[in-house]
């Protein structure tokens, strides 16, 4: 199975000042809403598209899911990309080991084929970067476990106070 | 007359013009290779420095007071002979592998501070002046010049800063970078084969918060907040764009001598010298194709030491701070689906695609890519002929930019309006090389500048140097 999850974030003052026609705020720019496929957490969970917001004009503008299922014994393709305009980001997946197997769309291997994958809890990229992970869920329990920013201010939909939110979503492995 | 008039070449015309052009510069054409320009030194060399102040200038209209090393003996022509001029970056010290030089620094800073000057990724000899906490120092008013004497026996890229107070000498702009050829010669990276280039830039990436540099100004040190940095303005080699893509050395620039134009014909090598100057990352973003990392702090990516089998194929570059990467662009329009030097299916005269050796072995054989004597080298044969897929709309349709030649095709330019197209007298094609935190494309607020350069595919023969 394989998921595409695009990181990205939005700072809510730059989106007024367009939406109000007022100067754009590039060297305030603060993003604090992080979001992956467009949605923070627990919308990142849920698996339908999301309904639309009233000012939307009935559009529904966030219908890509980041939630993960698989099977035990799977092996989940994770297209990973960060269209992020100000800050890098770092995903982690503490419980389950990701193969990196490819970098900026190139499969890591030497110049004379030598396999250069390799394991990892995190995975950092800077907007514009992408990489396919591979996590192996043969000897993962079934269950459910997180994939997150492992800047763990990004995990707030604005306000840090509230509930865990932001930039994660969630792995589900059954039997 | 006006701009437009070069335009309304006929690609016939032009194709003639480059296949003259060809066969003329046939063997001159190796010589014509852009390198990054900066003090060459000599083995033995000693360069007599000072850290001095100035203003550097921001293309909305400011001026941001620095601080910058100053070749005294004006080796690039800065400013009064014999005096030179601060300038940011610091020259870049274009050395060759086994020589040693000696840099004689001095402060001139007028708020009585000391300084000095290290060399990651050098081994260091430093006399004079007094002992500061990573080398030694020189302070305003000292009776003799600190001096540091290294020898660069490694190729690669580098780069030398302020071992003073660095989090706030840095900012205030004594850095610059270093470059050492290989004994390979100066058309390689590395001592391999597969670090040979044609053309070669250089990405030093900086930032400034001004209002740091206003206290430093008014010698307000007691109120310099380094926490509170928050930078508005970002530096390809000290210029922020659009500046970046004026000439070297122009005398409106006085302080910031150094330009970012990176260019290229198809099927050229270019070498890209990504350095982070700064206290921040910056993921370097090079469209048009992937390129290889070589090599990453003055190293090859190696498993061996010899060859850079590990080079890895990119399309961003996270630069973070004190890092150098060395990378190697080339592109010839492979398998856009259609021929980008034109089709006779769309009204454009025959041209070849021949392709009966290897242009890299140089063995008989078809390499998929016309030949270096063909009428278009590199051309990629497997799209040979093939029309522009899209109908353009009409003129009275589009919006027009400088860079936009009025045709599709390489090399030729289509009519366009008056005052339109100025930009591009080659007619080639531009990719915008830039920072992908896209918010340092700003000058304080004002889209576009910052850290943004073009990248130029320059129709085959076109001299670039």
């Amino acid at each position: 199975v394989e998921y595409a999850l695009q990181l990205g974030g939005f700072d809510p003052d730059f989106h007024d000042a367009s939406w109000t026609v007022q100067p754009l705020p590039f060297a305030n720019m603060w993003d604090r809403y992080p979001m992956i496929n467009g949605r923070g957490y627990p919308d990142t969970i849920n698996p339908a598209a999301l309904a639309a917001p009233a000012e939307n004009g009935g559009v529904q503008s966030q219908v890509e899911s980041s939630l993960i299922t698989a099977t035990q014994g799977d092996r989940v393709l994770l297209r990973l990309s960060n269209l992020n305009i100000t800050v890098a980001h770092t995903l982690i997946s503490p419980s389950i080991p990701m193969q990196v197997v490819g970098i900026d769309a190139k499969q890591l291997r030497s110049t004379s084929s030598e396999n250069l994958y390799y394991t990892t809890n995190s995975v950092s990229l800077s907007g514009g970067m992408s990489a396919d992970v591979i996590l192996d869920t043969a000897s993962v329990a079934p269950g459910e476990y997180y994939l997150y920013a492992a800047n763990l201010q990004y995990l707030a939909n604005f306000d840090e106070d509230q509930p865990t939110g932001g930039m994660m979503t969630k792995i589900v492995v059954s039997p | 007359m006006n701009t437009t008039t070069i335009h309304h070449r006929t690609s016939r015309a032009l194709a003639l013009a480059v296949a003259g052009a060809l066969a003329v510069l046939g063997a001159v054409s190796a010589e014509a290779q852009a390198r990054i320009p900066g003090v060459a030194v000599t083995d033995g060399a000693t360069l007599n420095f000072t850290a001095g102040e100035g203003e550097i200038s921001t293309p909305d209209g400011g001026s941001i007071h620095f601080w910058g090393y100053q070749d005294i003996d004006n080796h690039e022509g800065l400013g009064a002979p014999g005096v030179g001029l601060p300038q940011y970056p610091g020259p870049t010290l274009i050395m060759s592998q086994g020589d040693t030089v000696t840099i004689s620094l001095t402060s001139s800073l007028h708020s009585n501070q000391c300084t000095s000057m290290v060399f990651p990724g050098h081994q260091v000899t430093a006399s004079g002046g007094s002992a500061g906490l990573l080398t030694q120092e020189t302070c305003p008013g000292d009776a003799a010049p600190v001096s540091y004497t290294f020898t660069a026996s490694e190729p690669g890229t580098y780069m030398y800063y302020s071992g003073t107070d660095p989090d706030l000498q840095i900012e205030m702009g004594l850095l610059g970078a270093i470059i050492v050829r290989p004994s390979m010669g100066e058309s390689y990276a590395y001592n391999h084969a597969d670090t040979a280039f044609d053309h070669e830039v250089m990405f030093l990436l900086t930032s400034m918060d001004p209002v740091i540099h206003q206290l430093v100004e008014q010698h307000r040190f007691a109120e310099v907040d380094l926490t509170q940095r928050w930078p508005v303005y970002w530096f390809i080699n000290g210029r922020a764009a659009p500046d970046d893509l004026a000439n070297a050395f122009v005398g409106w620039l006085p302080h910031q001598p150094y330009n970012c134009t990176p260019r290229m014909s198809p099927g050229q090598s270019l070498l890209v010298r990504i350095l982070g100057g700064d206290r921040n990352q910056h993921p370097l973003h090079l469209h048009g194709n992937h390129y290889y990392e070589v090599a990453r702090y003055g190293r090859l990516l190696s498993s061996d030491g010899i060859a850079p089998d590990l080079r890895r194929g990119k399309f961003t570059t996270l630069s973070v701070p004190g890092q150098t990467v060395d990378a190697i662009f080339t592109w010839t329009g492979e398998k856009l689906g259609w021929d980008i030097y034109g089709s006779t299916l769309d009204g454009m005269p025959a041209h070849s695609c021949q392709d009966i050796v290897d242009n890299v072995t140089g063995a008989a054989g078809a390499d998929g890519y016309a030949d270096l004597d063909a009428d278009y080298p590199w051309e990629y044969c497997a799209d040979h002929d093939k029309k522009f897929p899209v109908t353009l709309p009409e003129k009275q349709n589009l919006a027009f930019g400088g860079w936009w030649s009025g045709s599709p095709y390489m090399g030729t330019g289509g009519a366009l309006p008056p005052g339109e197209g100025g930009l591009n007298p080659n007619s080639g094609y531009f990719f915008m090389w830039h920072s992908h935190a896209e918010k340092e494309l700003t000058n304080f607020d004002i889209f576009p500048g910052g850290m943004l350069s073009m990248m130029v595919v320059e129709p085959p023969g076109t001299v670039i140097d």
